[in-house]
């Protein structure tokens, strides 16, 4: 990797360790191997949101053009949101992608994605089924995604109802993950998610 | 004879500054062209020599008193107690000696501002006269009136010099407009790069002819400055033996660290954004090839192919694009490449399909067989790309099949180790990409979502991966994970 990108990065780094933010738990990063392209990190569920009390982690692929190139940001902690998918983890924020400048560091990303998780933008969705409930439905979807980050991301808050709908297909031989995301998608309706699994 | 004595001496003198263990390794002298109105003398002159003692070289040679004598150098006259030393010469500089009967005075009614339109407040501006310029010239403004930076240090200038092929240190010198002599004073020194680079700003009094000076125009107005650079790392010791100045790079007084590194480092290139924002070279350089394998430098309509800042800040266009030449001769050529494409396509032309050709060819936008002329001489349909043909573009895929349909055979294994690596890299290119609808760039796919934004500059269409046609709110819905 060029050294600039390595450098840079470095920097950016402690700017992390030496934040306000990690010594409030908020954002953390730490590294996945020594050649510094790889790196992992971890935002807190912002308070007042259901992704309270959640950790959350992220892949950080740093590429060889960084900073010129925005990082590739990934959720690796399943989540219940309109604007990550709820299968690849993957995010849509513009300053990922055509709104991202060179003056951006790790810090922004992390404090941005925190800000996501805070604020949806239901209109620019990556998961259109999360999108829909969270505009048609909005207290499943507060439930959902607090069930979700109970179940993913340690989060303290169980929703019991959820719980025993996803023993009943788990009891079906059907794997809980696959459960969870089909109830979710279909309102928890174990009837519908049933058939649908089943069809 | 004597050139061979001069070696010699030199050489001696060479293993003599050795033996001092390099104590004197700098030559203290200069060889210098004194031009005068109608001869050019080669003097050697020491630093230290103040201008006092030059004028009694000249003179002795002229034949004229010293009181006749004014010596002009980079558009100021000269007082005699400069030294040398303080004058920015390089080996083989010119410095001009003018006749002169009379100590001409700068004149008063001269306007100090001499743009008419500029309503701004006229600076006072001290009478730098006496001192050569690089001396009195602050650090030239990018913008006027910018406030964000103090300018009270000397001026560096860098230049793309050509002989040098890289990078110099640049010297500003003055000219007549006019008559193009040298000797030429002006009445202002220049405060921003505009006043250096758009002519007409500051005017001066020509000397080069003594009984017929320069004017402007049939009113007798002063002509204007012109100001060029020259490389100051190299003398060819020739008058026009000119350095295109970089006016983005400039020394780090301020100590700002670069946006990329974060590193502060001596030497800097300010983008023209509103921020002024910095990157060191390096990093610059960096920047410049990431969007040059990404295409994504942008077709100005004036500049040409050219960067933003970094930071995504609004009309912020390189507007010298000798920048680009500070890349490796190889990265430059593949610039002028992409931007001559791009230039061709935009112009709704056409490349040539064929592999080590790809020729620009502009065609009439409803002839659909296009011939490669000056080229290949490939002779193929607009539309497909292919051979030309009557009739409608069959699919490449029904292309393979009536292929296959030859009557020869070939042991399949065969075939598949006798491959010319190039068919293999083109086989894996159309394998791993989808053309884009629009402008048919091969684009892959490497993770995320089916949402595909070209990356050629200039097109940035939105397609969906799937449909391969635009992206719409269905494929939003239907398929925007696939």
């Amino acid at each position: 990797m060029a050294n600039i990108a390595i450098s840079r990065i470095k920097r950016e780094f402690k700017e992390v360790i030496k934040s306000e933010e990690i010594v409030q738990c908020s954002i953390k990063v730490e590294l996945i191997n020594d050649n510094w392209t790889e790196l992992r990190g971890e935002i807190a569920g912002p308070p007042d949101t259901p992704y309270e009390g959640g950790k959350f982690i992220l892949e950080i692929k740093v590429p060889e053009t960084y900073p010129f190139n925005p990082p590739k940001v990934r959720f690796i902690t399943r989540i219940w949101h309109p604007n990550i998918s709820s299968v690849t983890g993957a995010i849509c924020l513009d300053i990922l992608k055509d709104n991202w400048a060179a003056a951006m560091t790790l810090r922004t990303v992390l404090l941005s994605l925190q800000a996501l998780l805070a604020a949806a933008e239901p209109d620019d969705p990556q998961d259109a089924v999360v999108a829909t409930q969270y505009k048609e439905n909005h207290p499943m979807f507060m439930l959902t995604a607090r069930h979700w980050t109970n179940s993913y991301a340690g989060g303290p808050n169980k929703v019991a109802d959820f719980d025993t709908k996803i023993q009943r297909l788990k009891d079906m031989g059907i794997d809980e993950n696959q459960a969870r995301a089909c109830l979710s998608k279909e309102n928890w309706d174990l009837e519908k998610a049933t058939e649908s699994l089943f069809s | 004879m004597e050139f061979i004595l001069d070696f010699f001496r030199s050489l001696f003198n060479t293993m003599l500054a050795l033996l001092s263990f390099g104590k004197k390794t700098v030559k203290n002298t200069l060889n210098i062209n004194v031009k005068t109105n109608d001869q050019v003398l080669n003097i050697e002159l020491d630093r230290s020599l103040e201008i006092k003692e030059v004028k009694e070289i000249v003179s002795e040679k002229l034949g004229v008193s010293t009181d006749e004598i004014k010596i002009i150098f980079a558009g100021k006259e000269l007082t005699d107690s400069t030294t040398i030393a303080e004058c920015d010469l390089g080996q083989m500089s010119f410095l001009h000696a003018i006749k002169t009967k009379r100590r001409t005075e700068k004149p008063a009614s001269m306007p100090l501002i001499t743009v008419e339109e500029e309503d701004s407040v006229v600076v006072p501006v001290e009478d730098h006269s006496s001192k050569p310029l690089c001396e009195t010239l602050q650090d030239l403004k990018l913008v006027q009136n910018d406030e964000n930076v103090e300018t009270t240090r000397k001026a560096h200038f860098f230049v793309y010099c050509y002989f040098c092929k890289k990078m110099c240190r640049g010297k500003l010198r003055v000219r007549c407009c006019k008559c193009k002599e040298c000797a030429f004073t002006v009445y202002q020194d220049p405060r921003c790069w505009d006043d250096v680079l758009k002519p007409s700003r500051i005017r001066g009094l020509c000397e080069s002819n003594e009984d017929h000076p320069c004017t402007e125009n049939e009113s007798g107005n002063s002509p204007f400055a012109e100001f060029y650079f020259k490389c100051a790392e190299h003398s060819l010791g020739l008058e026009n033996d000119f350095a295109v100045p970089l006016k983005l790079v400039r020394i780090n007084e301020q100590n700002v660290p670069c946006l990329a590194c974060m590193d502060v480092c001596e030497t800097i290139l300010v983008f023209p954004c509103e921020f002024r924002h910095v990157t060191c070279l390096d990093c610059f350089l960096q920047y410049c090839r990431s969007r040059l394998l990404e295409r994504q430098f942008l077709a100005h309509p004036d500049i040409g192919f050219t960067l933003q800042c970094p930071t995504g800040c609004p009309n912020s266009f390189i507007d010298e694009i000798h920048h680009f030449k500070l890349l490796s001769p190889e990265e430059y050529d593949r610039y002028q490449m992409y931007a001559t494409e791009e230039y061709v396509l935009q112009a709704g032309g056409v490349l040539c399909p064929r592999p080590d050709c790809g020729m620009g060819l502009l065609v009439e936008p409803e002839c659909k067989k296009v011939v490669c002329q000056n080229g290949c001489g490939f002779v193929f349909c607009r539309d497909c790309l292919q051979g030309y043909h009557i009739g409608d573009c069959i699919p490449e895929m029904n292309q393979i099949d009536m292929n296959r349909s030859c009557e020869y055979t070939v042991n399949p294994n065969n075939a598949a180790e006798a491959r010319w690596e190039d068919v293999s890299t083109a086989v894996t290119i159309k394998v791993s990409t989808k053309p884009c609808p629009k402008c048919r760039t091969p684009t892959e796919r490497d993770g995320g979502c089916m949402h595909m934004v070209c990356t050629r500059s200039g097109c940035d269409f939105e397609w969906c991966w799937i449909c391969q046609t635009e992206w719409t709110r269905d494929c939003m819905g239907a398929h925007w994970f696939g």
